[in-house]
């Protein structure tokens, strides 16, 4: 991201956004710029989307770019294509903010190379949650369709982290597609990287467009947002308080796992929660269950969530694909947003920026985190130093 | 609570440092708490976030890590890491509530056997004044 004044193309298309963005991906592949594209294409049964890497002109003319659902994290598309390096053609991939955040925490972990990659990101509305789509298609599509012409983001009908967001719009993608509160059936399409520019020149789009405009709408929806985002926080902060809290808020786990499968950050091939190690024996829990006097199954619910939440905090987006995922309906998404929210400024580090920084755990200051250094000193007494 | 309570510190301890500190504490015949309940680890680093949380969900008083001090890490940078994810778990300890009292974590060389044994001291009285872990009666955890 440059912080001289951005300029930008415009396109038109009577279907609003989705029309430019479709338009652009036919641009993009007929002129040769990028070898193929991935986005969602709606399934054959009408009832879902699914990521599809395609360079059929046949088969790109039926995508989606702009789906109502998010059924698979975008970033675990592009790390099925790219976590052994990166490929032999240019794809152009349409995702949304999160899943290019995700994207970038992935490239981060090493499973995601984007050398090959065009991303292209597009204001959110929020997407509509699973569950819902799933019983009720047409009233999702319909109720998604407003949401999108009314060129604002959504505040029904989506998914509780959606409409909590904060990253709706541009993110350190290549290209960014503005249309929030601009006029109906238009949209900027802004360059956001070099590798942007060049492929917006390649296409022949002219950057004539004034986005201040379109800047000032993003800012002040994101004021709001930032607001509804605090206030929801600390609320669910509140109710998971204390051991007693924490218990209650995970009394309807199953222990599935299924947040964590979901998850585009948690991409260990073996989790220590899924391990033969993190299994007692029999004879223990009959000990334990002796001691307490009962012994309630599945065990260590707690310790799986809180586990998780010092495993992928740091690096978790809130694209509130576990809440979608969880089958009892756990605000998965609400408490660990609400911890990522503590950790990551504990750092001072943002999730999916792509500013050369690496992983908080993977780098360290010789004098650093006040915090821990008075935990150290109280250990120490008078005598204690850090160095 | 009966006032011969023995609390139970999981203390994970480096080798390099920590461990052979404890153990110069033993040899020059210094006392400290039988609470403290030693578990030798290769580097500090080594302790993953999960191991302070999981010693805690499954009923042990106190958490005591012990590594180098830092700059004298046996593989160099190791403690600067720890440092940093003992932050984290203080940071996820103390937004969730539970008592982030019951981890600590402390620099300890292999020369500081005196320092060893009041540490482990200190921490010790530290939990009896708090009392017991109260993951020992929870039965839905």
């Amino acid at each position: 991201m440059n912080d001289t004044e951005r300029s930008a193309a415009r396109m038109r298309s009577p279907e609003g956004i989705r029309g430019s963005l479709h338009d652009f991906l036919k641009i993009a592949v007929d002129k040769g710029a990028v070898d193929s594209v991935l986005a969602p294409v709606k399934v054959p049964a009408e009832n879902s989307y699914a990521w599809i890497l395609m360079n059929d002109p046949a088969v790109i003319e039926s995508a989606s770019p702009v789906a109502p659902v998010m059924p698979v994290q975008g970033a675990k598309a592009l790390k099925s294509l790219t976590r052994k390096g990166k490929g032999e053609s240019r794809i152009l991939a349409v995702m949304r903010p999160c899943e290019i955040r995700a994207g970038i925490e992935l490239m981060k972990l090493n499973q995601v190379h984007f050398d090959n990659i065009v991303l292209v990101s597009y204001d959110c509305p929020g997407a509509v949650p699973f569950q819902d789509y799933v019983k009720d298609p047409g009233f999702s599509e319909e109720s998604f369709g407003k949401m999108i012409a009314s060129g604002r983001p959504g505040e029904e009908n989506i998914k509780p982290a959606c409409g909590i967001c904060t990253e709706f719009s541009i993110v350190d993608s290549d290209i960014h597609f503005g249309y929030f509160g601009v006029d109906e059936g238009s949209a900027f399409v802004i360059p956001v990287s070099e590798q942007g520019a060049e492929l917006l020149d390649a296409i022949g789009l002219d950057r004539d467009a004034k986005i201040a405009d379109w800047e000032s709408e993003i800012s002040s929806i994101r004021d709001k947002r930032t607001k509804k985002r605090t206030e929801t926080l600390s609320a669910a902060g509140e109710r998971i308080k204390g051991l007693d809290g924490l218990i209650n808020a995970f009394r309807k786990c199953i222990g599935c796992h299924n947040c964590m499968s979901v998850c585009p950050i948690c991409y260990c091939r073996q989790c220590y929660f899924d391990s033969e190690v993190s299994k007692k024996d029999p004879d223990f829990i009959f000990e334990i269950a002796e001691k307490r006097g009962a012994m309630a199954f599945p065990r260590d619910k707690v310790m799986f969530h809180a586990g998780r939440m010092t495993h992928m905090s740091l690096s978790c987006v809130s694209c509130g694909f576990c809440t979608d995922a969880c089958p009892t309906g756990i605000p998965v998404a609400e408490i660990f947003s609400y911890m990522a929210d503590i950790t990551q400024p504990t750092f001072e580090y943002i999730a999916g920026k792509n500013n050369g920084e690496p992983l908080p755990l993977r780098k360290f200051e010789k004098k650093e985190l006040p915090l821990v250094h008075e935990i150290v000193k109280s250990a120490e007494g008078e005598e204690g130093s850090d160095e | 609570m009966d006032k011969k309570y023995v609390p139970r510190i999981t203390s994970f301890l480096c080798k390099w440092c920590s461990y052979t500190g404890a153990d110069l504490a033993g040899t020059s015949r210094l006392q400290y708490p039988t609470a403290i309940i030693p578990i030798k680890v290769m580097c500090s680093s080594r302790v993953d976030p999960v191991f302070i949380l999981r010693a805690f969900l499954k009923g042990s008083d106190g958490v005591l890590l012990g590594g180098c001090h830092p700059g004298d890490c046996h593989y160099e940078t190791g403690n600067y890491h720890t440092r940093r994810r003992f932050a984290i778990v203080k940071t996820v300890f103390e937004s969730l509530g539970l008592e982030a009292e019951r981890i600590r974590l402390s620099w300890i060389s292999a020369s500081e056997g005196p320092k060893f044994a009041r540490v482990a001291n200190e921490f010790t009285e530290t939990i009896i004044a708090m009392g017991e872990n109260p993951v020992k009666k929870k039965i839905f955890l």
